[in-house]
């Protein structure tokens, strides 16, 4: 079945028993092109040294603005984009620890079958000219997985576990609307039995309404199947209530990683303070007595970024030293990575709890 | 331009008074009723917030005060009262879509800005040619003056080296830029009113609150009034003096900000407010939801459009009458036939 046969107990020793997935030092460059011999003149540094573990049956979230490479970084695990450089050690259900960095297509395709993703534009990620029999079962056809028969009611099971109704199997997708459709593109997801999910910006297109419905699915089906979640947003107020832990990216960089609680009670990064004080929050009289600097200009072209710390143009509290030395992510408590100067020694505000 | 209607009168601090407003849209399926009897106003110098999700009207409720309804939109009655600071009372729901009188109002006293911001700006002329031309149609200035007080409004939008800004074409900037020059545009002519349809939906939170920060400034510096859609709760309480909350082509409740956030009369502002993640406070494991989904707008449910997703719904009543607007003492009204027993059920917790 299998011939993914990488993994050696090297592997498996390097990763701690808890964690499914395993990212080092990521790395993503985009090459920049000039003139029709297309030479190349640059790289853009989409992706910079990203390190992060993903525990099982945790939810992971990302957030960051956009060009922070939040996207990337799902793409890169699940091997849509190649990477420049890092490994990513992926635990599969058999145990096994595999580097999927290295592996073929046709390898990878086989890890598929563990790993997949749900995208934030219902609209787009969907075939408009497949109904919903085909489109939550062409997973299941391409992995050569059961019957026509077995198929059908296969399919029919997960519209039900996604609440939706099984008489729509032979419905097309422009007959939902979007939070059905998101639930649609959640059940194909599913079809395959995953372990583990990538869901980026999945209910950014939805409304407020309809949205809440769709993180109450999510979490729901989490307890389920025991599903592992790498959780997408730019939405602060939904990583907040969704993830576990939570890793702040800017610019191609992780800055900090933190379990939820700690991240919003006392921010380390002066780029996760600014984040958390720029978000509108539905109160009227806390709006007007929080103290709401906004974050001076703008995040900076990713292919000619500043020197030093990428964020210190920005940074109210950058120092000499910021202009000049890159700060490495180090870990500055237990289960605290930070890759500022001055962490720890700045006094930051979180939101109250 | 005075019209000797009768029913054009307005208290003196009105700028924008919208009465019983109803557009519908016919479409292949049916007709749409976009806009249903929307009624509100905007006074002078304050900033009014209209929520609602996907599909309630609140855009296309703006189009008709700026007469920039889609073609096929039927108007079916109600009346656009507008007052700018120069005086005079427009008709504006007499007003065609295209006549000379509606292109005087649009861009002198009404601006608006939308959350693309190349909805508002051309791609082939330069951000100075666009605002300059604006200045010049509706300002007696010459080219020399305008261009001036082009450059000063690019200023005043905290956009750098505004004097180069001028000459650059808006894809050479980013988009919170743009969103800058697009407002810069808006406000070109003093206008009385700025009408924000969503412009800071696109926006990265941190741009967002620039943004925000920019409008309430200039809204405070220039005096001008804001009518200010948005799906966002967070941006509503952190912008508007007052808010309407719209559900399919309806407001169900007006209330001043405080008053919506703190204590909302109507059960589908209440259950919306809930459903919101909010930061640094734990609301369990599950979001409390609103059953169901906005219904398709061909099929709007009797009675109270609300009742089939409603809490407090009862039968025989709510799938029955449409509730009239229950106006309570301190001004908030809610459409709902049981505001006044919800609010005293509140009152006794």
């Amino acid at each position: 079945m299998s011939d993914v046969n990488l993994s050696g107990a090297d592997l498996a020793a390097a990763m701690p028993d808890d964690v499914l997935i395993s990212v080092r030092n990521l790395k993503k460059y985009f090459p920049i092109t000039a003139g029709w011999l297309r030479k190349e003149v640059g790289t853009v540094k989409a992706i910079d040294d990203v390190s992060l573990d993903i525990r099982k049956g945790e939810t992971f979230g990302l957030v960051g603005e956009s060009g922070s490479g939040k996207s990337t970084v799902a793409r890169l695990m699940l091997r849509a984009y190649t990477l420049t450089d890092g490994s990513i050690l992926f635990r599969r259900d058999s145990g096994e620890v595999v580097d999927i960095s290295s592996l073929n297509e046709r390898q990878m395709r086989e890890m598929r079958r563990e790993m997949q993703m749900i995208f934030q534009d219902p609209y787009s990620s969907l075939n408009p000219r497949m109904n919903l029999l085909e489109l939550v079962g062409e997973p299941l056809v391409i992995h050569g997985v059961g019957s026509q028969s077995e198929i059908r009611d296969r399919v029919a099971d997960l519209l039900k576990v996604v609440g939706l109704r099984p008489e729509f199997l032979l419905r097309y997708p422009h007959a939902f609307s979007g939070g059905q459709r998101q639930r649609i593109g959640i059940a194909r997801a599913l079809a395959l039995n995953p372990s583990f999910i990538a869901a980026d910006e999945a209910v950014s297109a939805l409304d407020v309404s309809v949205a809440a419905q769709n993180i109450n699915l999510l979490q729901d089906l989490q307890e389920q199947f025991g599903l592992t979640y790498l959780f997408i947003t730019h939405d602060l107020g939904m990583v907040e209530h969704i993830a576990d832990r939570i890793g702040v990216m800017y610019l191609g960089r992780l800055m900090e990683i933190a379990n939820t609680g700690d991240l919003f009670a006392r921010p380390l990064h002066p780029y996760t303070e600014a984040l958390m004080a720029s978000v509108p929050q539905p109160d009227p009289r806390g709006n007007r007595t929080r103290k709401r600097v906004p974050l001076k200009g703008e995040i900076a072209n990713p292919a000619n970024p500043p020197t030093g710390c990428t964020f210190h143009p920005r940074c109210p509290y950058a120092q000499e030293r910021c202009r000049t030395d890159v700060p490495a992510l180090r870990e500055v408590a237990a289960g605290r990575q930070v890759r500022c100067h001055f962490a720890g020694e700045l006094d930051l505000t979180g939101v109250a709890a | 331009m005075l019209k000797m209607n009768p029913q054009l009168s307005m208290p003196a601090e009105r700028l924008l008074d919208l009465d019983d407003v109803k557009v519908h849209l016919p479409t292949r399926e049916g007709v749409v009723k976009a806009v249903n009897g929307v009624s509100y106003h905007v006074d002078r110098g304050e900033v009014l917030g209209i929520v609602g999700e996907s599909g309630s009207g609140k855009s296309i409720t703006a189009r008709a005060i700026m007469r920039l309804l889609p073609r096929n939109a039927r108007e079916e009655g109600g009346h656009i009262q507008f007052r700018p600071r120069t005086g005079e009372l427009h008709d504006l729901s007499a007003l065609g879509r295209d006549s000379r009188a509606v292109r005087q109002i649009r861009g002198q006293h009404i601006g608006m800005i939308f959350q693309e911001p190349m909805t508002a700006l051309s791609p082939v002329h330069s951000i100075g040619d666009q605002i300059i031309r604006t200045i010049q149609l509706h300002m007696r200035l010459d080219r020399h003056a305008a261009r001036r007080r082009a450059a000063d409004l690019l200023s005043k939008v905290g956009m750098p080296r505004p004097e180069q800004m001028l000459d650059n074409y808006p894809h050479q900037l980013s988009g919170g830029m743009r969103q800058r020059a697009m407002i810069a545009l808006a406000i070109s002519c003093d206008p009385s009113l700025l009408i924000a349809d969503e412009p800071t939906t696109a926006l990265d939170v941190t741009t967002e609150a620039q943004i925000l920060e920019l409008l309430k400034h200039l809204q405070a510096e220039l005096g001008m009034a804001i009518v200010f859609i948005t799906h966002n709760f967070g941006v509503v309480a952190d912008i508007a003096d007052r808010v309407a909350v719209m559900y399919l082509g309806r407001i169900v409740e007006t209330a001043s900000v405080d008053d919506i956030f703190y204590a909302p009369k109507h059960p589908y502002t209440r259950a919306l407010l809930n459903s919101i993640p909010r930061l640094g406070v734990d609301q369990g494991r599950r979001l409390p939801t609103i059953p169901g989904m906005v219904p398709d707008p061909y099929s709007v449910p009797t009675g109270c459009s609300f009742h089939p997703r409603c809490g407090y719904s009862v039968a025989g009543t709510c799938d029955v009458r449409a509730p009239e607007q229950h106006i309570f003492p301190n001004g908030q009204a809610a459409r709902c036939h049981f505001a006044e027993q919800l609010a005293e059920a509140d009152a006794h917790v």
